[in-house]
C-alpha cells in the first residue's frame, strides 16, 4: 500500500511539472522511476516512451507501463489517474473561468515567461531521451536519418518510426 | 446549454485520439473541431490551445478536457477525458503486459532499439519546430538555453529548476503601465 500510495504522489507531481507538453516531464520522470525507485531500468523506460509514441493518445500514457512494471495492473490504473485526473480537474475548473482570468494583466506576463520555460524543458527532453536511446555509431545515424526524414513534413512520424524498428532488426542493435 | 451532445462529443474524441499519432497533436483537434464541424471557432479554440499550454499537465489532455467543457460543461470535460486517454491506456497496458512478460522476442530487442533511436529523431525535429514557432527574442532564448542545462546536463531536479528560472522571466515581463 506504502508503495502504491509513493508511486500516486510521485506521478501526481510530476503531472504539475508538465510544463508545455509531456516531453519537458521526461528528465524528471526518469530521474525518479529509474534512479530513484527503480521501478524500471533505463533501458525499460526509454522503450516505455517509444510504445507511448506508438500508441494513440497523450505520450504521457508512458506512466502506465512504468506503474505496471512496479505494481501490476493496479500500478497501471493509479498511476493514469495520478498523471490525468488531477492537471484535467484543475483545466476545467480554470477553462470555465478564463474569460475573466485572461483579463488579468499577470495572466498574460505568465504565458510568456512560461513558455520559454517549457521549450528548454521540452529541450532537456530530448536530451534525457538521446542519453538512453543513442549509445553507438549505428543509433546515431538512425536518430540523425529519421530528423532529416521528418523534417519532411508530409512523412508521417509512426512510418518513420517503425522504419527504424525494422532496421533496429536488420542491424541486430 | 451545451452545444454538443455527449455520445457525439465521445464518438468525435476518442476517433481524434485514435488517430492522432505523432507529434504536432493538436492539429488533429483543430481539424476535428474547427474545420470539419462547426462546433468551436478559430479564436475559441487558440483560447483553449493556450490555455491547455499554460496550465500544468499533459497539455493533450488539457486541450480535450478545456474544448469538452467548452462543447457541453462540466461532463463534456469529463467525457473528452476519458475519450481520448482511455483508449491508449488499454492498449499501453497490453504492450506493458507482453513486454515485461517476454512476450517480445529477443529479435524485437533490436526492433525496440531502432524505434527508440528513430524516436529522438522525432522529439528533435518537434521541439525545433516548437523553438522556431514561439521562441522570440534574447530573453526568452537566454531562459530556454538555461532551463535546458539546469535540468538537461547539470542534472538539476526540475522543480528546483523551474523555481530559479521562472521568477526571472516573470519579472522580466511583469505587467508595466504604459
Amino acid at each position: 500500500m506504502a508503495g502504491l500510495a509513493r508511486l500516486a504522489w510521485t506521478f501526481l507531481w510530476l503531472s504539475l511539472l508538465c510544463v508545455g507538453g509531456g516531453l519537458g516531464v521526461v528528465p524528471e520522470m526518469q530521474r525518479q522511476v529509474v534512479a530513484r525507485y527503480e521501478w524500471v531500468t533505463a533501458r525499460e523506460f526509454v522503450d516505455g516512451y517509444t510504445l507511448s509514441q506508438l500508441t494513440p493518445g497523450p505520450n504521457m500514457l508512458v506512466v502506465v507501463f512504468v506503474g505496471y512494471r512496479a505494481y501490476g495492473v493496479p500500478g497501471a490504473c493509479l498511476a493514469g489517474l495520478a498523471m490525468f485526473l488531477p492537471t484535467s480537474s484543475l483545466t476545467a475548473l480554470v477553462a470555465r473561468r478564463w474569460e475573466r482570468v485572461r483579463a488579468h494583466p499577470w495572466a498574460l506576463a505568465g504565458e510568456r515567461a512560461l513558455a520559454p520555460v517549457g521549450i528548454g524543458l521540452m529541450a532537456a527532453g530530448v536530451y534525457t531521451l538521446a542519453w538512453s536511446a543513442v549509445h553507438d555509431a549505428p543509433t546515431a545515424t538512425l536518430a540523425l536519418v529519421a530528423t532529416l526524414a521528418l523534417t519532411a513534413s508530409w512523412v508521417p512520424p509512426v512510418a518513420v518510426v517503425l522504419v527504424g524498428g525494422l532496421a533496429g532488426w536488420l542491424l541486430g542493435l | 446549454m451545451s452545444r454538443v451532445r455527449l455520445p457525439h462529443l465521445i464518438r468525435v474524441f476518442a476517433w481524434t485520439g485514435l488517430t492522432s499519432l505523432g507529434g504536432g497533436r493538436s492539429a488533429y483537434f483543430h481539424d476535428a473541431v474547427v474545420v470539419r464541424r462547426p462546433w468551436v471557432r478559430n479564436d475559441e479554440f487558440v483560447q483553449d490551445l493556450t490555455l491547455s499550454q499554460l496550465l500544468p499537465g499533459p497539455n493533450f489532455a488539457n486541450l480535450a478536457v478545456a474544448l469538452g467543457c467548452r462543447l457541453a460543461g462540466w461532463a463534456g470535460g469529463a467525457a473528452a477525458l476519458g475519450a481520448i486517454v482511455a483508449p491508449g491506456a488499454v492498449m499501453l497496458l497490453l504492450l506493458a503486459v507482453l513486454y515485461f512478460r517476454g512476450g517480445f522476442a529477443p529479435a524485437t530487442t533490436h526492433v525496440m532499439h531502432g524505434m527508440a533511436a528513430t524516436v529522438v529523431g522525432l522529439v528533435l525535429v518537434t521541439t525545433a519546430r516548437i523553438v522556431r514557432a514561439s521562441l522570440h527574442g534574447r530573453v526568452a532564448l537566454v531562459v530556454a538555453v538555461a532551463t535546458f542545462l539546469l535540468v538537461g546536463p547539470l542534472g538539476v531536479n526540475t522543480p528546483l529548476a523551474i523555481a530559479l528560472v521562472l521568477p526571472v522571466a516573470l519579472w522580466w515581463h511583469r505587467p508595466r503601465r504604459a
